[in-house]
């Protein structure tokens, strides 16, 4: 059709360096272009939203040992009755939607890296809090510093994470009135992405803050959002002041946090979804006013984490229905409010990366993406209910995380993207494989996992005859191997360093 | 609740040999049918059963009826609290009997969840637990500090100290506790038992504690153990 179709482009050896990655497109964050699946019609959601209204008036919520939280309420008009708040009716919703902006930008040390955390966006981060490592040689055991720092590299090394995350694993080797400052740190030195602080005291957060200033400039983080970090309800509606602490801390500094109910349904809330939801809302509606009471327009995510129970042992489960119910209206809810929303991630119950481990994962991931969550927290490497990070599954999750980037780009229908062209040229019959418009697209047309075999049954055998969980592994240990620190100003790597050394002298190490 | 293959013509407990109500109640147990298993003991003692009597073979070996079936996952958790309810009910009018007659309870607890975690839907069960095992149970509650452990050990004088923790950075707070009680010179007057989501039996072994207990069912199960153990060296 046209004179040369084809131009030189380096023979073989730029075909090899140009084939290594398999993500084309480094994005800092999804834009997402299908539309939202909305479970519950509009009568049912009403139903929940009025429902937790009354939870909030007639029941009311805890927020325990902080005065302060109690004054900031009293002063906005809910009755206070030693450490219970009861909420007139839409008291909450008013103060979050006067205002909890819709989207912020969450700011990297590495602009290129920022992200936008709300609205028609999906920003991706590793699992979070687990005590215990499943490590390359397949040795549950508790994480260490050393784990936490591969983490990073590797979150750092996964274009299909956006963000470096928080405790992506817990170093259970660093005494617990320090670990955070070397937890900040690796974030920082190891990643340019953006990341969350420590929230285990309100010191620690305060710590956090400082730190940040360092990287950012204190005017900086004041009218800019650097941190976004997880605030837990200890459900059912109590609030506790270490949480409350760490929130005020990062509030106060114009700091993003999630307010996220954690929920086992059955044993934190009632047996059913909507009575989940009802309790999930309630909860969430009192922390996050609570945040704009702190300072207006401190950035707040709605936030959920909701598992089910086995009744018959009490132990968390994971990738069933309930829970994926539970996702999709709170999403809803969440876009109702105008605030962002997180929940979802990589989850399952399962001790190793298998079948169940897979299946389980899916299931959640991909309700994430349907249901609209803007900030996904343990999209990579959970197992075993979020006791442990699995480096293997890490690998894998990350895989499909890339793939809930092209899912939610929706469809291209472009000229290209009709394939008018390719139609006319083929016609009946014959193939496309060889066709102009295939030549010209295929590289980018479809999704290439990075650990998925599709190969033979021949070849596959030939090859070893290995399952997901080995290559994931080799994948793993040549992502350590390969992984080269982006830059970071000396200047500030000495101020941190300095701040640490001089902070951990400060006080002698302790177990809580 | 009902099972309609179930006649449940009205059984009239008085009317049952020994036999047949000790059998009874162990399905009124395993029901959860606390007003049952409350007339039912009473029935015994009035038949001049001793309270060790009632209490080993009516209650406790029903509630150990109660304990496969939740291992074998056929009573579900909700169901092993109404037992654990029921025998209660029972353990309420036995107490004061089995105290006055010098009998040694199987054994006494304190449980509690350490400084800094107030999560205690574990150690409840623990708690729920051992006393469908024949435990005495005393739930200090969540948030303890070394002082509020060894008042407690002080006030109650128990056989086994139960320590919980849910949060990673808190469980390192059970040796604080433990090397408190070395100290003391009084770690060797308790079994001390520790458990949690982020714990293991490495940890259990690091902190100094006689035993970890991966769940509710597993401390049940070892605490009389451990205790038989120390008694028999003991003796």
């Amino acid at each position: 059709m046209s004179a040369r179709l084809n131009k030189r482009s380096g023979g073989r050896e730029a075909r090899r360096v140009s084939r290594q990655t398999n993500i084309e497109q480094i994005i800092p964050f999804i834009e997402r272009k299908i539309p939202y699946y909305e479970f519950l019609d509009e009568a049912g959601l009403e139903l929940i939203e009025r429902n937790a209204d009354a939870v909030l008036e007639q029941i009311g919520v805890d927020f325990k040992e902080f005065p302060q939280a109690l004054d900031l309420f009293s002063a906005a008009g809910a009755d206070v009755q030693g450490d219970r708040v009861r909420f007139p009716p839409g008291m909450c919703r008013s103060i979050i939607q006067n205002s909890a902006p819709a989207e912020y930008v969450q700011h990297a040390r590495n602009p290129e890296r920022n992200v936008i955390i709300g609205g028609n966006r999906t920003v991706l981060a590793p699992a979070y809090g687990s005590p215990f490592v499943r490590d390359l040689d397949g040795v549950r055991r508790y994480a260490t510093l050393n784990d936490f720092q591969d983490l990073v590299k590797l979150t750092y090394m996964s274009p299909g994470l956006h963000h470096s995350g928080g405790t992506v694993c817990e170093p259970v080797d660093v005494p617990v009135n320090k670990r955070h400052f070397d937890m900040v740190y690796s974030h920082i030195k190891l990643s340019d992405k953006p990341f969350m602080g420590s929230v285990t005291s309100a010191e620690r957060a305060q710590d956090t803050v400082d730190m940040v200033e360092l990287v950012f400039g204190k005017e900086f983080i004041q009218t800019h959002t650097v941190l976004t970090s997880l605030i837990n309800v200890n459900s059912p509606l109590t609030f506790d002041a270490t949480m409350l602490g760490a929130a005020t801390v990062y509030a106060s500094n114009n700091q993003a946090t999630i307010i996220s109910p954690f929920i086992l349904a059955g044993a934190m809330s009632p047996v059913t979804v909507a009575g989940t939801v009802t309790q999930i809302l309630a909860e969430a509606l009192a922390g996050m006013a609570f945040i704009q009471l702190v300072r207006p327009g401190a950035p707040v995510i709605f936030g959920t984490f909701a598992a089910a129970v086995s009744m018959q042992s009490g132990a968390p489960t994971f990738g069933t229905p309930e829970p994926s119910k539970i996702m999709y209206l709170t999403a809803s809810l969440a876009r109702r409010l105008g605030v962002p929303f997180r929940s979802g991630g990589s989850l399952c119950g399962s001790k190793i990366a298998d079948a169940q481990a897979a299946y389980e994962s899916a299931n959640t991931l991909q309700t994430g993406a349907l249901c609209g969550v803007n900030f996904m927290l343990h999209t990579a490497g959970w197992l075993e209910g979020g006791l442990t990070v699995g480096f293997e599954k890490f690998i894998m999750d990350v895989d499909q995380a890339n793939m809930l980037q092209v899912l939610l780009q929706g469809v291209d229908l472009s000229e290209t993207g009709q394939a008018l062209d390719a139609l006319h040229e083929v016609g009946p019959g014959s193939h496309f494989l060889g066709a102009s418009h295939t030549q010209a697209n295929f590289e980018t047309a479809f999704y290439r996992s990075t650990i998925a075999d599709n190969n033979s049954f021949e070849q596959w055998q030939q090859e070893g005859g290995k399952d997901a969980g080995v290559r994931a592994n080799a994948i793993c240990r040549k992502m350590l191997d390969s992984y080269v620190a982006p830059p970071l100003e000396a200047a500030v790597d000495e101020a941190l360093v300095d701040l640490m050394v001089k902070r951990k002298a400060q006080s002698e190490d302790r177990s809580y | 609740m009902t099972d309609d293959n179930y006649d449940d013509e009205e059984i009239i407990l008085s009317e049952l040999d020994d036999e047949e109500l000790v059998l009874q109640m162990h399905d009124d147990l395993y029901d959860g049918l606390r007003e049952e298993v409350v007339e039912g003991t009473e029935i015994l003692l009035a038949r001049n059963w001793n309270a060790e009597k009632v209490l080993n073979e009516a209650l406790v070996a029903g509630m150990t009826i109660v304990g496969i079936d939740f291992r074998d996952g056929i009573l579900f958790v909700p169901e092993v609290l109404l037992a654990a309810n029921a025998m209660k009910g029972g353990m309420a009018i036995l107490k004061p009997l089995l105290v006055e007659s010098g009998i040694e309870p199987i054994g006494k607890m304190v449980i509690g969840t350490v400084k800094g975690d107030i999560h205690d839907i574990g150690k409840n069960l623990v708690g729920m637990m051992m006393e469908g095992a024949g435990f005495e149970v005393v739930d200090i509650g969540i948030n303890n500090s070394v002082e509020d452990y060894l008042a407690a050990l002080e006030e109650h004088n128990p056989d086994i100290l139960g320590m919980s923790a849910l949060l990673t950075t808190t469980m390192p707070y059970m040796k604080v506790v433990i090397d408190e009680l070395v100290r003391l010179n009084i770690r060797d007057d308790y079994v001390v038992l520790v458990g949690g989501a982020p714990l293991n039996e490495e940890f259990g072994q690091a902190v100094g504690a006689d035993g970890y207990c991966r769940d509710a069912a597993q401390a049940a199960q070892m605490a009389p153990l451990l205790l038989h153990n120390r008694r028999a060296s003991r003796a």
